[in-house]
C-alpha cells in the first residue's frame, strides 16, 4: 500500500465511520457505546433470534462485504425433520442467507458432506426448501470427491493434511452454524466438530487419530469468521443421529470466537441429564488450549437479548 | 416415416424415460414398471408358477386381447428388445442376397424353439420354478438398461459436466455447476452385457432372430394371433416381384407372396412400404387365405420340451444351495444373503421375482444388488441387501413399490420400517474399540435405530459398542460405515428377518417385542449392562446416577 492509496482509504473508513456515527438509531448501543460482546445469546423463535443475535454485533454487514462469497456450514447429515434436533433448524438457515444476501453477497452457499444419503437429507432436514426463494443461495449436499481439494494443514498436531471443499477454499467468508446436539464420540458436536462436515474423507478421525486432537487441527484452517449455534432445541443425549431425548431452549448463540460459542452452548444445556462445564469437552479443552479461541466463559463478555 | 416407427420409437424411448424415473422419489402420476407387467410372459407365467392372481400384473391380458384382434403388435410396437433389436440390425444390416430364402417355408428352421422353450417353461413352472426371467424379453431389457446401459451413461454425463463445469457460473447455470450424478455399480453387469450382445449378434443369421425364433413371449402371443382380426392382406394387383418377402423382418409371408404367416407377422408395415403396385394392405378381413400349418410342432416334440423343463427344475431343486423353505435336509443358507424389505418368504419370492432390475436400478442408495448363485440355481439376478456397500435408507420403499410382481410387497413407509431385513452382529476380533481400545463407535453414531449402545465393559478403557437385537433392523448402515478396511467389523445377517407372505409386519414386530422406532423418548443411548436396562423404563440412565461413569465424549475435570 502506497501513501496515495493509504489516504484515500483513511478517508474511506472515516467517511463510513462518520454516516455510522450519524445514523446512531440504526447500530446496537453496544457497538458504539459499550464494549463488544464476545458472546451474545439470543432468545425467541429460531429465525427472528439468529436475525437478532447478529444484530446484536452490528449486523452481518460486518461478517459479509458486498460482493463476497459465503459458505454456510449448517448440520445437513441426517435425514430427519427438524424436530429430531440431528440437523439445524431450516429457519436459522433461511434467516442466515437472507442477512448474507441482503449484505450483498455475490453467492451464498450452504454446504455439507452428509453422512446419509445427500439428497435425502436435504429434503428432510427442510432447509433447501427453506433456503429456495433467497438470491443468490445454494443448498448443496457434495459427496463427490470431485468438489474437493487437498490442503496441507501447517499447524496440525495429529492431522496434517486433508481434503476440503473447494469452494470453501474459495469463499470470502466461511459462517458455521451447527445444531446443538451430544455426540457418541465427541461428546457434543458443535462449531468445532461441525467443520468436519466440510472435508473429504473423516474415516480416519475415527480409525487413526485421536478424534478430539484432529478436530482441533481441522479448525486451525477452517476458521469461520462467525458462529451461530442453533440451540431452539438440543438434542441432549442419542446424538449425532438421534432419535434421543429433545430439549427446547429457544436460544441461537452467536460468538466470532467459534471455541467461546462451543462453550456457551454446552454450559447453557443439560447433556445426558446433567450439566457440564466446557472443560470437560475434550476437543473443546484442546482448542482453547492451542490458542484457537476462549472457552473461558467467566472472562467474557455475554449479551443476552430477545428477539 | 412408417407408422410402425411412429409409434415404436416413441415408446422405446418412453420405456427408457419410465426406466429413469425409476428412482426416488417415485413419482406419484405413473406405474413405472409398466412396460414390464405387459409382458404376458412375466404376467402371467408368473402368475402360473406362484400359483396366485396378481392384479397388479393383469394387464397382461389387455395385450392377449389386443393380440386377438391386432396380432402380434406388441412385438412390432411396445417391446423394447424388438425396438433394440430393430436398431442394432439397422446399424448392422445382414449383407449378402437373399434369393427368396426369407420366406416363411424356407426361413423356418429355428421356428418352434420359442414354443418349444416356452413348453420347457411351463414344465419347470409345474414344479414351482421360474425360469421366465432368463427369457422375458422385458426382463433381458429392463436389465440391460439398467445393469449396463443406465451407469455407463451416468459416467458420461459426468465427463461432460466436469468439462462444463468452469463454464456454468458465467451463463447463468451456476446450479448445473454442483451436478455430478452418483454413478451406480452393479453386480453381474458384464454376464448381463454378454447376453444381450449374443441376442444382437444373432441377427447376424437373421434379422429379428430372437423374435423369430427364441421369444417365448413372442410363443405366447403367437398363440393368439394365429387369425387376427385386422391383417395382411393381398390385392390382385401383385405381381409377385419378392420385395416383401425379403423385407419381412419376421418371414412371415409365403412364397407365394399371398398368403401370410399372421402368429409371425408383427405388423411392422414394412411389405406395405415396399410394394411397388400398392398391393398390400392391413385391414379387417375375415376371409384371408392362411397358412397350414404355423406352429409346426408334433407332441414327440412338445412332451419332450416339457420333460426337459421339468427335470431341469428338478436339478435346480436338488443343488445343495436351493432354497426351498421349510424341507428337511435344510437348506444351506448364505450368511450374507439378506434379501429386501417385504421380500415374500423365499419359495414364492423366487417364483415370483422376474429379475428384472427394477428394484435394484431404483434402490436409493444402490445397496440391492442381483446375485449370481447365492441363492442356489434358481436364484440367478434376485436381489440382495449389500450392506457393505451401503445401508437401507428408512425413508425409501421404492423396491415393493416397483416390483412388477409384487415379489417385494408394496409396503407404506410405515409398515416397511417394521420389515426387520437381518440383525447386524459385531465381529469383536475385528472391531477397533473392542481389540485396540480406539475411540471409534462410528456405528453407534451411524445406526438410525439406536440398535447400537456404547457400553462399558470390564478390560476396556473406552465404551465398546454392543448391539440390541430387538432394536435392529437390519439396514446395514453401520456395515457399511465401519472403518475397518476390507470385511466390516460388524456384519448384518439374516437371523431374525422377518418374511410375511399377509398381513401386517407392524403386528408381526409387535408380537415379537421389536421396537424400531425411538422416536422421542429414548431410554438407553449409553448403557451400563444389559441387567440394569431391563426393567428400566425412564430417561434417566445408570451412569448419570452413579455418578462415576460419564456418558461418552466427557471428562471428569
Amino acid at each position: 500500500m502506497n501513501r496515495r492509496e493509504f489516504l484515500k482509504r483513511s478517508a474511506q473508513y472515516a467517511a463510513v465511520g462518520a454516516a455510522g456515527l450519524s445514523l446512531p438509531g440504526m447500530i446496537e448501543r453496544v457497538y458504539s457505546a459499550e464494549k463488544e460482546p464476545n458472546i451474545v445469546v439470543a432468545n425467541g423463535n429460531p429465525g427472528p433470534a439468529a436475525r437478532a443475535a447478529v444484530g446484536a454485533f452490528g449486523g452481518m454487514g460486518r461478517f459479509v462485504k458486498p460482493g463476497d462469497k459465503v459458505v454456510i456450514k449448517p448440520n445437513m447429515s441426517f435425514p430427519n425433520p427438524p424436530d429430531w434436533g440431528t440437523t439445524t433448524h431450516p429457519d436459522v438457515v433461511r434467516e442466515l442467507t437472507l442477512m448474507c444476501a441482503e449484505a450483498g453477497a455475490s453467492s451464498v452457499l450452504v454446504l455439507d458432506n452428509p453422512l446419509r444419503n445427500s439428497e435425502l437429507c436435504l429434503v428432510r432436514s427442510g432447509v433447501r426448501k427453506a433456503c429456495e426463494d433467497v438470491p443468490q443461495t445454494h443448498v448443496q449436499g457434495l459427496t463427490s470427491k470431485a468438489f474437493y481439494e487437498e490442503i496441507k494443514i501447517p499447524e496440525g498436531k495429529a492431522l496434517f493434511s486433508t481434503m476440503v471443499m473447494k469452494k470453501v477454499l474459495e469463499a470470502d467468508v466461511l459462517i458455521a452454524a451447527p445444531v446443538a446436539k451430544s455426540h457418541s464420540a465427541t461428546g457434543v458436536s458443535l462449531a468445532l466438530k461441525g467443520m468436519m462436515g466440510l472435508i473429504y474423507d473423516r474415516k480416519d478421525f475415527h480409525l487413526n487419530l485421536d478424534i478430539d486432537v484432529a478436530v482441533v487441527d481441522l479448525c486451525t484452517v477452517l476458521k469461520p469468521k462467525l458462529t451461530v449455534i442453533d440451540a431452539s432445541r438440543i438434542l441432549s443425549e442419542g446424538g449425532p443421529g438421534g432419535p434421543g431425548k429433545v430439549i427446547p431452549m429457544d436460544k441461537i448463540i452467536v460468538s466470532r470466537d467459534m471455541v467461546a460459542a462451543d462453550s456457551m452452548a454446552v454450559e447453557l444445556g443439560t447433556w445426558y441429564g446433567r450439566k457440564f462445564k466446557s472443560r470437560q469437552v475434550k476437543h473443546i479443552q484442546i482448542a482453547d488450549q492451542r490458542g484457537l479461541g476462549n472457552m473461558d466463559l467467566s472472562s467474557q463478555t455475554i449479551k443476552e437479548v430477545g428477539a | 416415416m412408417r407408422f410402425q416407427r411412429l409409434l415404436q420409437i416413441p415408446l422405446f424411448f418412453f420405456f427408457l424415460f419410465l426406466l429413469w424415473l425409476a428412482a426416488y422419489p417415485l413419482p406419484s402420476w405413473f406405474e413405472v414398471d409398466l412396460f414390464l407387467r405387459l409382458d404376458p410372459l412375466i404376467s402371467l407365467g408368473t402368475m402360473a408358477v406362484a400359483r396366485a392372481f396378481i392384479p397388479k400384473a393383469a394387464w397382461a391380458f389387455a395385450i392377449l386381447g389386443l393380440a386377438l384382434f391386432l396380432g402380434r403388435i406388441f412385438c412390432g410396437y411396445l417391446c423394447p428388445m424388438g425396438a433394440t433389436i430393430d436398431f442394432w440390425d439397422w446399424l448392422n444390416p445382414k449383407r449378402g442376397k437373399d434369393k427368396g430364402e426369407n420366406a416363411f417355408e424356407r426361413a423356418g428352421r429355428f421356428r418352434n424353439l420359442k414354443t418349444l422353450l416356452l413348453i420347457g417353461l411351463a414344465g419347470a413352472g409345474v414344479a414351482g420354478i421360474s425360469w421366465i426371467f432368463f427369457f422375458s424379453p422385458l426382463s433381458l431389457m429392463t436389465r440391460f438398461y439398467s445393469f449396463v446401459l443406465y451407469p455407463m451413461g451416468l459416467m458420461l454425463a459426468n465427463l461432460f459436466l466436469d468439462l462444463l463445469r468452469p463454464l456454468f457460473p458465467h451463463i447463468g447455470l451456476e446450479s448445473l455447476s454442483y451436478v455430478r450424478y452418483t454413478v451406480p455399480l452393479f453386480n453381474t453387469n458384464l454376464f448381463v452385457a454378454f447376453l444381450v450382445l449374443s441376442i444382437l449378434l444373432l441377427g447376424r443369421i437373421q434379422p429379428r432372430f430372437w423374435c423369430r425364433n427364441l421369444c417365448p413371449a413372442g410363443a405366447v402371443l403367437a398363440l393368439f394371433s394365429l387369425r387376427p382380426l385386422f391383417r395382411r392382406a393381398v390385392s390382385e394387383k401383385c405381381t409377385s416381384c419378392g420385395r416383401c418377402v425379403r423385407a419381412c423382418p419376421m418371414a412371415a409371408i409365403s412364397e407365394d407372396f399371398v398368403k401370410t404367416a399372421h402368429s409371425e407377422c408383427i405388423t411392422c408395415l414394412k411389405c406395405q412400404e415396399v410394394c411397388p403396385e400398392h398391393a398390400i394392405t392391413f385391414k379387417m378381413a375375415v376371409k384371408v387365405p392362411r397358412l397350414s400349418p404355423e406352429i409346426d410342432l408334433n407332441r414327440r416334440k412338445a412332451l419332450s420340451a416339457g420333460a426337459t423343463g421339468l427335470a431341469a427344475a428338478a436339478l435346480t431343486m436338488t443343488n445343495l444351495h436351493h432354497l426351498h423353505g421349510g424341507e428337511t435336509p435344510r437348506p444351506l443358507r448364505s450368511s450374507r444373503l439378506i434379501r429386501p424389505p417385504g421380500a415374500l418368504p423365499e419359495t414364492e419370492f423366487q417364483a415370483r421375482c422376474v429379475r428384472c432390475g427394477e428394484c435394484v436400478k431404483g434402490c436409493l442408495t444402490n445397496t440391492l444388488q442381483p446375485v449370481w448363485f447365492e441363492a442356489g440355481l434358481s436364484g440367478l439376478w434376485t436381489p440382495k441387501i449389500t450392506a457393505r456397500l451401503a445401508g437401507c435408507e428408512q425413508g425409501c420403499n421404492l423396491c415393493g413399490q416397483v416390483c412388477p410382481t409384487a415379489a417385494i410387497r408394496p409396503l407404506s413407509l410405515e409398515e416397511k420400517s417394521f420389515a426387520k431385513v437381518g440383525t447386524a452382529r459385531i465381529d469383536k476380533s475385528r472391531c477397533i474399540a473392542w481389540e485396540q481400545d480406539k475411540k471409534c463407535l462410528i456405528c453407534d453414531e451411524i445406526c438410525p435405530y439406536n440398535a447400537i449402545v456404547s457400553q462399558f465393559v470390564p478390560g476396556h478403557p473406552i465404551p465398546v459398542p454392543v448391539i440390541d437385537e430387538s432394536r435392529c433392523n437390519g439396514c446395514g448402515y453401520c456395515e457399511c460405515k465401519c472403518p475397518v478396511e476390507g470385511e466390516s467389523a460388524v456384519v448384518v445377517e439374516p437371523s431374525g428377518e422377518l418374511r410375511l407372505a399377509l398381513g401386517s409386519y407392524r403386528e408381526k414386530a409387535r408380537e415379537l417385542g421389536l421396537v424400531f422406532h425411538a422416536k422421542g423418548r429414548v431410554q438407553d443411548h449409553t448403557i451400563l449392562n444389559r441387567d440394569e436396562r431391563e426393567g428400566k423404563e425412564g430417561p434417566e440412565f445408570p451412569a448419570v446416577k452413579e455418578g462415576k461413569k460419564l456418558p461418552p465424549g466427557f471428562t471428569t475435570n
